[in-house]
C-alpha cells in the first residue's frame, strides 16, 4: 500500500487529531487532491466479505488518477475500520464527512448499518454510495443506492422459479435470519404470492438467530414440507454469514437434491460455498446483479485488472474471485467519477443534479442508467446456479436492465 | 348417458370403438417410432437450447424400456457426460471429454477425437437437470455394471416416479435383467408400488401394501391423495386397504419423527457437550473463567486442517483417515497452547478472576487475528471422507446424518475416556484433590501448580478435541470459536461447577429443550425460553445441577 504507509507532518496530525477517534487511514499527498472515504469493515463478522471492497475502491481510483483524475483532481481514498459495530459506521462516516470533507462515502453492507449511517448523511448533506441488493422501501437523496431492490433482484428470480423454465414451484418455505432484510423481502414474497392469489397455506416462514448453525431440526421440517401435496416447494433463504455453508451442509447431508427442493438464496455469494463441497449442491441458485461468470470483454478486463491488483498490492483477498458487491462498489466510483465530472463539481448538490440521464457500461455487461427521479441504478439481474468447482455459472439473465421500483407494492 | 335413440347409440359406440383404434395404432406407431434412439438428433439435442436438451432427455426416458442395449449405453454416456461438465458444445456437436475442462474429447456422435477448443458447456436449469437425472438414472438401472450402479438408478428412478408415466414397463425389463436378489425383489417391490393407478383392483391393493412398507412423509401423501379416488367411495375393500395403509404409514412417521428428535436432540446435546467439557474441568479446578475456551477449539480444527494437508502431501491414498489421526494432533496442538497460556499469563493472576478473565478474553482475541493474518479469514477448505458426508434414511423420514454421528460417538468415547482419567489415574487423583481442596492438597505434597498447569493442559487438549468432532458439521475459520463460548458457560453452570456428570446432564438437558421447542415456537423463541430457564433454575439453585464436594 505504498503511499499509505508514508508518514508525514500532516499525518501526524490527523492522528494526533483522531486520537479518541478510530484512526483513518489516508495516503501523504494531500495538496490538490479529492476524497473519497470508505466504510467496510477489515475486522468483525463482516471482515471476510466487506473487506475486499476497500481494495476495489482504491483499484478503482487508481484507474481514474491514472487517467489525469476527476475535473483534474487526483483521486484520494481514505479508508478505516469500522469493525462491523454499527454505530461505528455511523461515528466514522460523520468523521469522514466533517474533518476529512470527503466528496462521496462509498459503503455498509447490512442493511442496519445503512440505516444507522442514513441520518449522518442527510444532516450533512453527504453522499453514500451503496453497493449491496437489499430490501428497497427507503428513498434517500443522500444515498445512492447502486444495487437492486427487490422488485429487480429476488421477484424476477421467484418467477423464474414459479416458471415451466424453472420448476413451477407452488410452494416456498422461507427460512432467515432474524433482522430486517430477512423480514422485509419475506413480506414483500408474501404480498407478492398473495396477488397471484396463492393461498397462505402455501408458504411457511421461520426465522433463526444471527449465527445459528444448527439446522437439523429446520431441515427435517423441510422435508416433511415437501411431501406434504401442493405442488413443487423450493426454499428462499435469507439466511446470513456463517449460517449459510452451516445450513447448505446439512441439507445437502439429509441428501436432498436441488432437482427435489432447490434453494434461492438471496445473500449466497462464492464465498459462501468455500469448504463445502458442492457436487452435492449442484443447481441451487442465487441472483445479483452481477456474477463472474457473466460474458463480455468489460468482465474480462475487471478480473484480469482485479487479478493484477491483487498481485502488484499484495492484497489479502482471493485473486481469482469477484462477487456482486465488488463490481457494484466499483461502479459506483465509476458513476461518481461521471457525475462529478459531468457537474464540473465536487459539491454534493451539483453531482447530484448530474445523475440524471447517466449512463455508464459496467463489468456486468449492461448499461447502468439514472434517471434523476430517485437515487436507483438500473441494473440487469442474473440468476446463478451452483456448480462443481464452488462457483456459480450464469442460468438466466434479463435481456436488459430493468427501471428499479424503490417501493415495493406488495410489502 | 341420457336416453339416446337406439340407432344414434349404436353409432356411437362404433365411433368410439374406431377412436379406440386409430389411438391404439397410433400409440403403437409412436412407440414404434421411438424405439431405436435416434444418437445424432440426441447428440445435437444436448447442444441446442433448453427446450431441446430437457426434449432429449425425455426422449431417452420414454424409449428407454424398448431401445437396444447399445443405445441406452450412448444415451447414458452423454446424459453422465452433461452432469459431470464433460460434455462441450462445438456448435451444435457435442464433444464428450475424459474429465471438466478438457482441452480434448472424442465426437459424440461419430467418435472421431476432437479438440473441443472454444467449446462451451451447457449450463443446465432445474427442469432440465431433473430430466437429466431421471434420464441417467434410468439408463443406470438398465445397464449399469455393477450392482450399486444399478440400485441408485432405482433410487433415482422411485424418486421421481409421478413424473415418469413409462416406470412401469422401465422397472419390468430391468426385472427381467436383473441377476442380484436383492435388489431384484427391491425392483418387484418400486413395481408393485407404481401399479397404485392400475385397472385391476387387486394390483391397486397390492400397491397400497408396498408403500405402505416403506413408510415416509411423501407415501402418507401419495395414499392421503387417493381418498378423493371413486374406488374409495365404490370399493369397500379398496376402502379398508387404503385406511389400513395409511394408518400403519402415519404410525410409522410419528416413531420416525420421534427418533428424528431423539437423533437430533443426542447430537446437539454431543455438540454442547465437547465444546464444555473441557471447561467444566479449567473452570471447576481453578476457577479461571476461560474466554479463550472458544478459540482452543478451533486451534484443534486448524490442526485437523494441518493434519489433512500433509496427508494429502505425504500420503493421499490415505487421505481418508486424516480424521482419525487429526485427534491426537489437535489434542496435543490445544493443549500446548493452553500450558503455554498458563505458564506465560495465568499463573500470576490466580486468585484474581477478573483479572484472568479480561486476560484470556485477550489471549482469545489475540489468537483469532493470528490465525486470520496467518490463514485468512476465509472458510478452510475440508474434503470430508465418506464416513462423515452423507447420511442414510433409517426408518420413515428418519436419517442419520454420518457427521452427526460421528460427534455423539466422538463425545461418548471422549466422556468415557475424560472419567477414566479423571477417576483411575493419578494425575486425575491429584486434579480431584485440588478441586476439593487447594490447601490441604499442597500441604499433603501435591504440587498444585502443577497440576494446575496439567489440568489446564488436559482442558484446552479436550477443546482441541471438539475441534475435530465438530470440522465435519461447521464451517471452519477464525471466528468459529465465538459461537460455541456462551453456550458451553451455559452448560457449565448449569451442570456444576467441576462435575463432569454435570456437564453431561446439563448439555443432555439444554440439547433436549432446544430441540422440543424448536418446532413449535422457532428457534429463536427456542434460545430465550432456555435461556430463561437456566436463569430461574440458578436462582433457585445457584450452584447447579450437581455439586462437587468441595471443602474450604
Amino acid at each position: 500500500m505504498g503511499p499509505m504507509a508514508e508518514f508525514t507532518r500532516r499525518g501526524l496530525i490527523g492522528t494526533a487529531a483522531a486520537l479518541a477517534a478510530p484512526a483513518l487511514i489516508r495516503p501523504a499527498w494531500a495538496a490538490e487532491t479529492v476524497k473519497l472515504g470508505c466504510l467496510f469493515s477489515s475486522s468483525g463478522t463482516m471482515a471476510n466479505i466487506e473487506g475486499r471492497l476497500n481494495y476495489v475502491v482504491r483499484m478503482a481510483a487508481d484507474q481514474l488518477n491514472a487517467k489525469g483524475g476527476v475535473n483534474g483532481r487526483q483521486v484520494e481514498v481514505v479508508t478505516s475500520d469500522p469493525a462491523s459495530d454499527w454505530p461505528l459506521y455511523a461515528q466514522i462516516g460523520r468523521q469522514m464527512l466533517q474533518q476529512e470533507k470527503v466528496a462521496a462515502l462509498f459503503g455498509c453492507w447490512t442493511s442496519v448499518s445503512r440505516k444507522s449511517v442514513l441520518p449522518v448523511v442527510e444532516q450533512n448533506d453527504g453522499l453514500l454510495f451503496y453497493p449491496l441488493h437489499f430490501e428497497g422501501e427507503e428513498n434517500s437523496k443522500n444515498v445512492v443506492y447502486v444495487n437492486s431492490p427487490p422488485a429487480s433482484s429476488v421477484l424476477p428470480a421467484v418467477d423464474y422459479l414459479m416458471g415451466s423454465e424453472g420448476v413451477s414451484a407452488k410452494r416456498f418455505f422461507m427460512i432467515g435470519s432474524d433482522y430486517v432484510w430477512p423480514r422485509t423481502i419475506n413480506k414483500i414474497l408474501k404480498g407478492y404470492w398473495a396477488s397471484k392469489g396463492i393461498a397462505e397455506s402455501a408458504w411457511r416462514e421461520e426465522y433463526v438467530p444471527l449465527g445459528f448453525s444448527n439446522f437439523q431440526t429446520l431441515v427435517n421440517q423441510i422435508r416433511t414440507f415437501a411431501a406434504q401435496p401442493g405442488g413443487q416447494p423450493i426454499v428462499v433463504l435469507t439466511v446470513v454469514g456463517s449460517s449459510i455453508p452451516d445450513f447448505l451442509r446439512e441439507f445437502a447431508n439429509q441428501g436432498i437434491l436441488a432437482t427435489d427442493v432447490p434453494i434461492l438464496g438471496l445473500d449466497m455469494v462464492e464465498a459462501d460455498l468455500e469448504g463445502l463441497d458442492t457436487t452435492k449442491l449442484i443447481g441451487h441458485l442465487n441472483c445479483w446483479a452481477y456474477l463472474q461468470a457473466a460474458k463480455g470483454e468489460r468482465n474480462a478486463a475487471f478480473l484480469s485488472d482485479w487479478a493484477a491488483y491483487v498481485k502488484a498490492k499484495n492484497v489479502p483477498f482471493s485473486a481469482d474471485t469477484v462477487i456482486d458487491p465488488m463490481v457494484s462498489a466499483y461502479d459506483s466510483v465509476q458513476l461518481w467519477a461521471l457525475a462529478a465530472a459531468k457537474a464540473k463539481s465536487f459539491a454534493v448538490p451539483e453531482v447530484r443534479k448530474a445523475f440524471a440521464g447517466l449512463s455508464y457500461e459496467g463489468p456486468s455487461g449492461y448499461t447502468l442508467t439514472m434517471t434523476g427521479e430517485n437515487n436507483y441504478v438500473s441494473r440487469g439481474i442474473f440468476i446463478g446456479s451452483v456448480n462443481e468447482k464452488r462457483g456459480f455459472d450464469v442460468l438466466w439473465q434479463s435481456p436488459d436492465a430493468p427501471k428499479p421500483v424503490p417501493f415495493s407494492p406488495y410489502g | 348417458m341420457a336416453e339416446l335413440p337406439q340407432p344414434v347409440s349404436f353409432l356411437v359406440r362404433g365411433v368410439r370403438v374406431a377412436l379406440a383404434l386409430i389411438l391404439m395404432v397410433s400409440a403403437s406407431m409412436a412407440q414404434a417410432a421411438a424405439d431405436p434412439i435416434d444418437r445424432s438428433a440426441l447428440a445435437r439435442a444436448v447442444c441446442s437450447d433448453g427446450a431441446g436438451l430437457a426434449r432429449g432427455a425425455d426422449d431417452v426416458v420414454r424409449s428407454a424400456a424398448t431401445a437396444s442395449a447399445d443405445d441406452l449405453a450412448f444415451s447414458g454416456s452423454i446424459l453422465r457426460a452433461l452432469l459431470d461438465r464433460r460434455l462441450a458444445c462445438v456448435g451444435d456437436t457435442s464433444v464428450l471429454l475424459d474429465r471438466p475442462g478438457g482441452s480434448e474429447g472424442r465426437d459424440a456422435a461419430t467418435g472421431a477425437t476432437r479438440s473441443a477448443a472454444g467449446a462451451r458447456s451447457p449450463v443446465l436449469g432445474l427442469r432440465q437437470r431433473g430430466l437429466v437425472e431421471t434420464g441417467a438414472g434410468v439408463v443406470a438401472l438398465l445397464t449399469g455394471a455393477s450392482t450399486a450402479q444399478r440400485s441408485a438408478g432405482l433410487a433415482t428412478l422411485e424418486r421421481r416416479a409421478a413424473a415418469v408415466p413409462e416406470a412401469d414397463t422401465i422397472l419390468e425389463r430391468a426385472r427381467a435383467a436383473e441377476t442380484d436378489a436383492v435388489l431384484r425383489a427391491a425392483i418387484v417391490q418400486a413395481m408393485q408400488a407404481a401399479a397404485l393407478n392400475a385397472p385391476e383392483p387387486a394390483r391397486r391393493r397390492a400397491a397400497i401394501g408396498a408403500i405402505a412398507d416403506a413408510p415416509s412423509s411423501a407415501a402418507r401423501s401419495r395414499l392421503a391423495s387417493l381418498r378423493t379416488d371413486p374406488a374409495y367411495a365404490a370399493d369397500p375393500a379398496f376402502k379398508a386397504a387404503l385406511d389400513a395403509g395409511i394408518a400403519r404409514v402415519e404410525r410409522a412417521v410419528t416413531i420416525g419423527d420421534g427418533l428424528a428428535l431423539s437423533y437430533n436432540a443426542l447430537s446437539f446435546a454431543s455438540i454442547l457437550f465437547m465444546a464444555a467439557v473441557g471447561l467444566a474441568i479449567i473452570f471447576g479446578l481453578m476457577g479461571v473463567i476461560n474466554l479463550a475456551q472458544g478459540e482452543l477449539i478451533m486451534v484443534g480444527a486448524y490442526a485437523a486442517y494441518g493434519v489433512q494437508e500433509a496427508f494429502r502431501m505425504v500420503a493421499p491414498g490415505l487421505i481418508d483417515l486424516y480424521l482419525v489421526a487429526a485427534i491426537p494432533v489437535a489434542f496435543l496442538a490445544s493443549a500446548g497452547v493452553g500450558i503455554v497460556v498458563e505458564a506465560l499469563i495465568l499463573r500470576h493472576l490466580y486468585r484474581r478472576p477478573l483479572m484472568s478473565l479480561l486476560a484470556t478474553w485477550a489471549v482469545s482475541l489475540f489468537l483469532i487475528n493470528l490465525v486470520r493474518v496467518v490463514f485468512g479469514s476465509q472458510n478452510l477448505q475440508f474434503g470430508m471422507p465418506s464416513y462423515v458426508s452423507g447420511g442414510v434414511p433409517l426408518y420413515a423420514d428418519f436419517i442419520v446424518t454420518w457427521n452427526r454421528l460421528f460427534a455423539i460417538a466422538f463425545a461418548a468415547v471422549t466422556l468415557a475416556a475424560t472419567l477414566l482419567i479423571l477417576k483411575r489415574t493419578p494425575l486425575g487423583l491429584d486434579i480431584r484433590a485440588v478441586t476439593q481442596n487447594r490447601d490441604m492438597a499442597g500441604a499433603l505434597g501435591i504440587r498444585t501448580r502443577r497440576v494446575d498447569r496439567l489440568a489446564f493442559g488436559f482442558g484446552s487438549g479436550l477443546a482441541g478435541l471438539a475441534g475435530v468432532a465438530l470440522c465435519p458439521i461447521y464451517s471452519v475459520n477464525p471466528g468459529m470459536g465465538a459461537t460455541f463460548i456462551v453456550d458451553s458457560f451455559m452448560v457449565v453452570v448449569l451442570g456444576g461447577v467441576g462435575t463432569v456428570v454435570g456437564t453431561v446432564v446439563a448439555a443432555l438437558g439444554i440439547g433436549g429443550a432446544n430441540v422440543l421447542i424448536e418446532p413449535f415456537y422457532g428457534a429463536v423463541a427456542a434460545k430465550v425460553i432456555v435461556l430463561v430457564g437456566i436463569i430461574v433454575f440458578l436462582q433457585r439453585r445457584p450452584e447447579g445441577l450437581f455439586v462437587a464436594r468441595r471443602r474450604r
